[in-house]
Parts: structure tokens; C-alpha cells; sequence
């Protein structure tokens, strides 16, 4: 039996289908989380009543006709995919604009279930919802639940039984319809369906706590510091307290230590073939470990996150940064993907979907990579321990140079390819809640497999790779020297790209070209690679990197890693974003030559300032910044030309 | 009026919108529509927070000029 999820915006739908299969999918208390339509198999305690269940949820819609794409979604599989019940999650807290949507899939001729969802919000108000006459009036069952309790599910799941093998619906019966004045006579009959059932003791247009929340964290003057506080906080508690200590304590002691000690202690035993042992013990644990040490990271990062998405804050946050993401061809909405984008580019870019402007929405997906992601933490922290021991500034710098660059990106884009800005704002404010512990713990432990499974399969095979790559040369010889290596001769055909930018070594390519699959794999390169070439561990202050960078190039390293075109999951999400390739080649164009000219800037500008000396590469570098800012300026021209001879304005 | 211009706590009932269909067919699914009740609940960041059928919106300037109240 198929099943379908439907109903408004954050009304608890991914919640409840958490609930009845048991999975983990992403939940927050924002308008737009679930933009996609996923699926699985209702739990098997609920197998005596229904056999076979499998359970659709679908992205939130206002109405059947969409306004965003991934309302579209919702349209398509319920019109197109004819399911054999839905249930309709409903937020009693909304309940006159919730039965808008209720009516028109009353129509559909599917039998429809209601989940009468966040009746404790009601309740709080003091307002009454006489559920039986709301039965009779819409003629289906109303069920009440509380989805994040897990309250009222047998009882939904019994009507949904029942309810399918009637197997039609009787519509709403209204004067009116088909008429041009259709959904007036709906609203008219809502409205009279809606004075017969709603009790309401209070007026929802009184100023409530959470709009006393919102005037302090939306404030014209304290909303961009608050933000700015309460993302700091998030982050420098997942880099730099808890998540880092515990992250050093796995990297020096478990993985740089004890591991490795043991291995080669037991391996030695045994007379284990040394270059087997290596591969074991420099190839997987030395390259895997550099990047499992940071799963503790990983999981404050996301604990965090997650409490974030749940509070409701998310969407205040659209509302304080819509003014200033105007200006540079965004939407507010853009911070969403971008704070989302934090913890993983991939969910980050499916959420530019809820963007309903073209052209914001397509830049949104260009410049949401920029924000560090959570594997490239492990490169951050790395260089950080390295190059700048103990100094606070680096993250700070690091997330603002990513936000300036974000700034500089839209300014630019918005040049490049000019649009008429019709766009207009809009977005739900959900009411603030106290975010779930019990959520954010599972949220934590989902990554947390999930960071574990990618770097048990893709990373470990890639490390692999790396460490045959550098240990045998082309004719399957194992090399004296690691510059005769395989890795050393394809590093070394894009190494000389790579001078400019202060990076010397084929090295330095190869750790980039590997971060391209993923970007712990930066991380786990130069852990196999600087194995061989040094006794030290790699997460220390003037470790064997320093041989390699001088601070500001080692900055410029890292910048170039930030900035760059993000791993080819993420490269996915963003073609499944665009639907264009040609889309896609220019974003992937502009993310390189960002990163390029950032990390190429710092790298030529903060020598000079740092050291008082030209960085090797000055005149190339001179020559490139011409050539591109050449570029910049004729493609800006262009544009402005087209605009002039009232040529059609988006590409 | 326009709603940009009506003061914090009013209350009113919204008359015509202006704007592209797709916008104004928007809104409509949201109760926000000819003859509803509508509550300007704060002005924040340049952002209008209202109150239409006991869900609250934030919508930007542009907006609040194209909804005029009765």
C-alpha cells in the first residue's frame, strides 16, 4: 500500500514519517527542510494492520498549484503517482490555511486521512478544536497526533487502514466550483467549516513571546552581531573547544600513537611483509586516522547545528539578512543553504530549492560551496595547529573571509550575468520551540555513521591509491625516491599551475587533485605522503608541512582548498540544482578562479607585507591578475551592452 | 493604504494587491487575499511581520506596498 505525506510547510510531516519508519531524515522548525520526496517502509509493528506499507514523504506545500519547485514535487506524485491513501498532516496551530490544501486533495478521489499535528500549540493558546465536527464536515477521519511524541500513530495508522479500502473520497461540496471564483467560494467555505470548529479564547494577532523574540534577534542593529555571535558560538565550540580537544586527543594520542605503535609492534611479530605492513599502517591507518580523528569535530559540529534548526531561528535569520542579501543578488533565504551548507555543501545546495527566484537561486548554488563545509575542517584545523599554534584568529578569519567572499562572488555575479531583480520575499515564521536533545543526539549519530562509512569506503580506497601511487613508479617498481613515483609525475603536470599561488611540489597538487573527491582526502594525502618523508606526527606545531609553506603560503593553501570547486558529491548536487550544464561549467569556472585568485593574492600581497619580499611567482602572478581581471571587465561589459540594446537579459 | 505604511498593532482588512499572478496566486493560498483580516505585528530589519489566519509571514517592503488595506 502507498502511502503519501502531504500537507503545508513545516506542519511535522518528515517528523511523523520518521516516526512510523523508523528512519532518521532531516527534520528543523523551518518552512522548506524537506525538498525532496523520500521513501521507505512502514515499521514492522504496524504490520497487523497493514501489510506491505511503504510511506512517501513529500516536500510541503500552501496548495496544489506550486509556487517553489520543490512544491512542484508534492504536485507531481499526487496527481501523477495516484497513491492508495494520504494522510494530511495538518498544523492545527494554522488550521484555516491548512484546510486550503486539505479541500483541493479532497478532491483528488483519493482517500485521505488528517493528522491533526501540534494540537499542544492550540492548546497553549486556549483555543478548542471540536474535532468530531471537523470529521463530519470534511467526511474523512481526523486523527490527533503529536508526531515528535510519537502520540496518536496506531490510531493513524488504523484510519489510514480503514480508511483505504473505501478506496474514494468524497469531495468538499461548495457552490462555486469550477467557476473563475472557485477558490473564493473555497476560502468562503472554509471559513464557514472554520467558525463551527474553532473555539478560539485568544486572538492570534496578540503580540506573542515569540514576537518579543523576534523584535530583539531581528533587530535593524543587534541582528547581524546576534547571528554572527550565535554562528561563532556554534563553530568555536565544534573547532575549538569540546569537538577540537577531543579531535587532538584522537589524532596525537589514538591514531599518532597508540594505533601505529601496537600495529608495528604486532605486525613485526608476525614477519609481516614490510611494504604490506606500510600499506597498512602509513596507507589506511596513517591516512584514514588523519581523518577519523576528527569525527568528534564532526559531531559537536553537527549536535550543534542541529539544535540550531530545530529553535526556529533559521527562518528570523532569512528576515534579518534579506537586506543585505538584495544587494548583492541574493535572497534572505540564501543564508539558509549557507548555514545548512556548514555542515554539509550537499543538503546545503538542495536547499536552494526553496528559493523561488531563478536568478537567486542559481547564484545561491554558486556561492553556498564558499562556506567551509565540515570536511574541510580537518584541512583548517590542521593548518591551523601547524602554521598558527594556538592563535584564536584563524577560524574567525576563515568564516569571514568566506562571507566576504560570498559578498565579492554575488557582487561579481551579479554584474556578469545582469537580471532584473523582480524577486519578492516571503517566508513563514514558525513559533520558537525549546530544541530536542533526543533530536539533536540522533541527528549527531546519523553524521557520525555517515562520516565513518565515507571514510572507511571512499577515503580509505582513494588512500590506498595514494600510498601505491607513491610507492611504485610506472613500471610497477617500488621507487628510492618519492619523486618517482607515479603520484610525483601526474601531481607534477598541474604543480607548475600552482606556483603562483606559492605552492611548491607535486604534492600540493596531488593533495588538491584527491580533495576533489573528498576534502578530507587533503588531509590523508599529505598524512601518507609526509610518512615516508618524515619521522614527525603531522598534527603538530611546525610539523613536516612547515617544509613545505611558509605560514602566509600555508594560509593561502588553505583558502585555495576553501574556495576551489567543492568535492564531486557536492559538484552533483549543484548539477542536480541547475538542470544545465552549461549552468554548471560556469559555477564550477567561477569557484576555480575564486580560489585561485584568493589563494594567489595571499600568498603574493601577504609576503610582501609578512616578510618584506617578493613571493617566487611575482611576475606570473601579475600576469594572470591582468589577464583576469581583463576578463572580468569585458564580461561585465558585455553585459551592459545587452542590457543597453534591450537584449533579453538572463542567459 | 499600503500596508508599508500602516503603524505597528493595526489591524485592517486587506483590499487590492498588486504584483504578478504567480505572487498574488501565492498569497491567496496563504489566506492573504481581498476582504481577509491582516495585523502589521512589528517592522524588523525592513522586514514586515504580519499576522494573516493565526500564521505570522516577514515580507519585504516591496510587498507591504502592494497590499492595500481597506
Amino acid at each position: 500500500m502507498k502511502i503519501a505525506l502531504a500537507g503545508n510547510p513545516n506542519s511535522g510531516k518528515t517528523t511523523l514519517f520518521n516516526a512510523i519508519t523508523g528512519k532518521t531524515e532531516y527534520v528543523g522548525n523551518w518552512p522548506g527542510v524537506t525538498v525532496e520526496k523520500k521513501e521507505a517502509n512502514l515499521r514492522s509493528k504496524y504490520n497487523k494492520m497493514i501489510k506491505n506499507g511503504r510511506v512517501i514523504d513529500l516536500p510541503g506545500a500552501y496548495s496544489i498549484a506550486p509556487y517553489t519547485n520543490e512544491e512542484a514535487i508534492t504536485r507531481d506524485f499526487v496527481l501523477g503517482e495516484s497513491p492508495d491513501v494520504l494522510i494530511n498532516i495538518i498544523d492545527a496551530s494554522s488550521l484555516e490555511r491548512s484546510l486550503y490544501f486539505t479541500t483541493q486533495l479532497l478532491e483528488l478521489g483519493i482517500p485521505v486521512v488528517i493528522a491533526l499535528n501540534k494540537q499542544d500549540i492550540v492548546k497553549r493558546r486556549g483555543n478548542t478544536i471540536n474535532i468530531e465536527l471537523l470529521k463530519s464536515k470534511l467526511k474523512c477521519p481526523v486523527v490527533e497526533t503529536v508526531a515528535s511524541e510519537a502520540e496518536g500513530l496506531k490510531e493513524l495508522i488504523e484510519a489510514v487502514n480503514i480508511t483505504a479500502e473505501k478506496n474514494t473520497q468524497i469531495a468538499p461540496d461548495f457552490e462555486g466550483k469550477g467557476l473563475e471564483e472557485e477558490n473564493k467560494a473555497r476560502q468562503k467555505y472554509i471559513k464557514t467549516i472554520i467558525n463551527d470548529v474553532l473555539v478560539k479564547k485568544r486572538a492570534s494577532n496578540e503580540v506573542t513571546l515569540s514576537d518579543k523574540i523576534d523584535r530583539v534577534v531581528a533587530n535593524p542593529l543587534l541582528g547581524l552581531p546576534i547571528f554572527g555571535l550565535i554562528m561563532w558560538a556554534v563553530y568555536s565550540f565544534s573547532i575549538n573547544g569540546l569537538g577540537g580537544y577531543l579531535s587532538e586527543w584522537f589524532n596525537e594520542t589514538v591514531f599518532g600513537e597508540i594505533l601505529p605503535n601496537n600495529l608495528n609492534g604486532f605486525f613485526e611479530s608476525l614477519g609481516v611483509n614490510p611494504l604490506l605492513q606500510a600499506l597498512i599502517v602509513d596507507g589506511a591507518i596513517g591516512g584514514v586516522g588523519a581523518v577519523i580523528g576528527f569525527l568528534p569535530l564532526i559531531m559537536i559540529l553537527f549536535f550543534c547545528l542541529a539544535l540550531l534548526e530545530d529553535s526556529g531561528y533559521m527562518a528570523r535569520v532569512a528576515v534579518v539578512m534579506d537586506r543585505y542579501f538584495k544587494k548583492i543578488g541574493l535572497s534572505g533565504k540564501s543564508i539558509i543553504p549557507m548555514i545548512v551548507g556548514s555542515g554539509c555543501a550537499i543538503p546545503g545546495v538542495m536547499a536552494t530549492r526553496t528559493i523561488e527566484d531563478e536568478n537567486e537561486r542559481r547564484m545561491t548554488t554558486i556561492l553556498t560551496p564558499f562556506v567551509p563545509c565540515g570536511a574541510k575542517l580537518p584541512i583548517i584545523a590542521l593548518f591551523s595547529v601547524v602554521f598558527f599554534p594556538g592563535a584564536a584568529w584563524v577560524l574567525p578569519v576563515i568564516y569571514l573571509l568566506a562571507g566576504l567572499m560570498i559578498i565579492i562572488g554575488g557582487l561579481l555575479l551579479q554584474r556578469i550575468f545582469k537580471w532584473e531583480n523582480t524577486s519578492s520575499f516571503i517566508i513563514e515564521l514558525p513559533e520558537y520551540k525549546l530544541p530536542s536533545l533526543k533530536h539533536a543526539f540522533r541527528q549527531m549519530f546519523k553524521q557520525a555513521k555517515a562520516f565513518i562509512i565515507k571514510a572507511s569506503t571512499i577515503i580509505l580506497v582513494m588512500n590506498t591509491l595514494v600510498w601505491f601511487m607513491q610507492t611504485y613508479g610506472w613500471r610497477l617498481q617500488v621507487v628510492e625516491n618519492q619523486s618517482d613515483s607515479m603520484l610525483a609525475s601526474v601531481g607534477g603536470v598541474i604543480a607548475p599551475l600552482l606556483i603562483p599561488l606559492g605552492f611548491f611540489g607535486w604534492q600540493m597538487a596531488a593533495a588538491t587533485l584527491t580533495g576533489f573527491i573528498a576534502k578530507e582526502n587533503v588531509v590523508a594525502t599529505f598524512a601518507i605522503i609526509l610518512a615516508v618523508a618524515s619521522e614527525d606526527a603531522l598534527h603538530v606545531a611546525g610539523g613536516p608541512l612547515s617544509e613545505f609553506f611558509t605560514p602566509v603560503t600555508g594560509f593561502a593553501f588553505l583558502a585555495f582548498n576553501l574556495f576551489t570547486p567543492p568535492c564531486f558529491a557536492a559538484i552533483g548536487a549543484m548539477n542536480a540544482e541547475f538542470k544545465d550544464k552549461r549552468w554548471l561549467a560556469k559555477a564550477i569556472l567561477f569557484q576555480l578562479s575564486v580560489g585561485y585568485m584568493v589563494a594567489m593574492m595571499i600568498t603574493q600581497i601577504g609576503t610582501i607585507i609578512v616578510y618584506g619580499e617578493l613571493a617566487a611567482g611575482f611576475v606570473p602572478a601579475v600576469f594572470i591578475t591582468v589577464i583576469v581581471i581583463g576578463i572580468t571587465r569585458y564580461l561585465i561589459k558585455r553585459t551592459k551592452q545587452s542590457v543597453k540594446e534591450g537584449k533579453p537579459l538572463t542567459e | 493604504m499600503p500596508l508599508s505604511k500602516a503603524r505597528v498593532g493595526h489591524t485592517g482588512l486587506i483590499g487590492t494587491i498588486s504584483g504578478n499572478d504567480k505572487i498574488r496566486q501565492f498569497l491567496f493560498s496563504l489566506g492573504c487575499s481581498e476582504g481577509e483580516e491582516i495585523t502589521l505585528i512589528s517592522v524588523l530589519a525592513g522586514n514586515y511581520i504580519i499576522n494573516v489566519k493565526d500564521s505570522r509571514y516577514a515580507i519585504d517592503k516591496k510587498m507591504a506596498k502592494a497590499i492595500q488595506l481597506i
